[in-house]
């Protein structure tokens, strides 16, 4: 699902603006778990369905999109079949493929920013509280998005090396280069995103758009006819 | 105490100065780095102020600390490093909204997945407004000429386009000074020579540390870095003759 966030569009879901879609998802996703009749949870499927196809996106790369979590879904369900009954495993898999459904139809029309603006405005109740840091919060969302794709990689490359050694599905000969690999990058990326100034200088206007360039820089510094 | 072997002649005087050129005083005053027990820089004290300065050196010999050291990303275990009055400790976060970093693997520098989010991001960090932000990551792709790619997603990108995407957040951000960690080390021969290209034409001050020694050729100053002290330090045909001497 990551590879499709935020997909080029103009569909009535792209205009809408990023808070309503994630607060909508949040409440269809509340009522689907108070609700246990299939017919219902059938129908908010078929909803939820035509609300990711009306993003544009093509169905061969819907389905893509979808392999992974669909994957998930079936296995909850034969789960259930096995450990509860079939109607139970009915229910279970239509409430979690209407959830798939409209987080998907969000995912594709909610570009990255959005949705770390979004959650860093939703959580400064939390940050005013001293509860959480807000911008660190959606930073982290923005990095596993961005990142996971990367690790994803990262493993296909080690296990093409290794399986040249012939070391392939050996655990520990993925696992250890790989965990390096994570640290040294993680290292630079830490290093990157403070080169490039995070976090953003904290005070009232900490989320808001900021008429004046922060106060952290000094006046005379800042650059002025072009970038 | 000054490590630096500056031989006769020098570093050529830096040719007059276009007026959008931008430049500052980086001052080393006998600053060492120790990490885990090694030193890493050796009370360097020396003083910068050329609009191309080159940095060359094995791998391991201090260069990359170097860098990262003028912006605050390694802290000095002695001496103090002073950008233009401030300190980099300190006053990191002002020298940092004048002092742009690129790395040498810019995937580990572009945070998010969409170019013109990612050009945003430092903008956002630095508290630009959203109109302010928009103009100038326009303003940053157009001046590499790479405004096609502000809506792709950044796994699309080749890795030239991937380097141009992270200078161009770098300079949209309207640095006096560029810090490149061998920023053509993960190019092919075209990308390098559109690298050169930009950066040729870039008026603002480049501090590069490069295994490329060719693309330091026309610099105004290139320092040798052994075993964390400078053991060069002088116009280029003089320092990379001794660096590929030291090399043989």
């Amino acid at each position: 699902m990551i590879g499709g966030i935020g997909a080029d569009g103009a569909s009535p879901l792209h205009r809408l603006p990023a808070g309503s879609k994630l607060a909508g998802l949040a409440v269809i996703a509340t009522a689907l778990f108070f609700v246990d009749v299939p017919a219902v949870l059938a129908i908010a499927a078929v909803i939820g369905g035509a609300a990711m196809l009306s993003t544009g996106r093509a169905p061969a790369r819907l389905a893509r999109d979808l392999a992974l979590p669909g994957l998930a879904v079936v296995l909850v369900g034969l789960a259930d079949v096995l450990l509860v009954d079939a109607a139970t495993a009915l229910v279970a898999v239509l409430r979690l493929a209407a959830l798939l459904f409209f987080a998907q139809a969000v995912t594709l029309t909610t570009s990255t920013g959005e949705l770390a603006d979004t959650l860093e405005r939703a959580l400064v109740p939390f940050d005013r509280l001293g509860l959480l840091d807000a911008p660190r919060v959606a930073l982290t969302l923005t990095l596993a998005i961005r990142f996971v794709p990367l690790i994803g990689a990262e493993i296909a490359a080690i296990r093409e090396a290794q399986a040249v050694r012939g070391l392939a599905g050996h655990p520990v000969a993925l696992a250890v280069p790989l965990i390096v690999r994570i640290l040294v990058r993680a290292e630079e990326i830490a290093d990157a995103i403070d080169a490039r100034g995070f976090p953003p200088p904290r005070g009232p206007g900490i989320l808001a758009d900021r008429a004046a360039p922060s106060p952290a820089v000094p006046s005379e510094d800042l650059p002025h006819d072009h970038p | 105490m000054n490590h630096t072997d500056r031989s006769e002649g020098g570093p050529r005087p830096t040719a007059a100065s276009p007026s959008t050129e931008r430049r500052q005083t980086i001052v080393f005053d006998a600053v060492s780095v120790v990490r885990e027990g090694r030193t890493v820089l050796d009370g360097l004290s020396l003083t910068l102020t050329e609009r191309r300065i080159g940095i060359v050196g094995r791998n391991g010999s201090g260069k990359s600390t170097l860098l990262k050291s003028l912006i605050g990303l390694v802290a000095p275990t002695e001496g103090t490093i002073i950008v233009d009055g401030r300190d980099s400790i300190t006053d990191a976060r002002a020298i940092r909204a004048v002092t742009g970093f690129l790395f040498q693997n810019p995937d580990n520098q572009i945070v998010f997945p969409i170019v013109a989010e990612d050009l945003a991001f430092g903008l956002k960090n630095h508290g630009f407004d959203r109109a302010q932000t928009a103009a100038r990551v326009d303003a940053a792709l157009d001046r590499l000429d790479i405004r096609a790619l502000g809506r792709r997603r950044i796994h699309e990108l080749s890795g030239g386009e991937k380097q141009l995407v992270a200078l161009a957040g770098v300079l949209a951000l309207g640095p006096k000074t560029v810090l490149f960690d061998e920023p053509t080390s993960q190019l092919d021969l075209h990308n390098r020579n559109r690298f050169r290209a930009v950066l040729a034409a870039m008026p603002e001050q480049a501090v590069v540390v490069a295994h490329d020694l060719e693309l330091l050729d026309d610099f105004d100053r290139v320092l040798v870095i052994d075993a964390g002290r400078i053991v060069a330090d002088d116009r280029p045909s003089r320092a990379l003759a001794l660096y590929r001497e030291r090399s043989a």
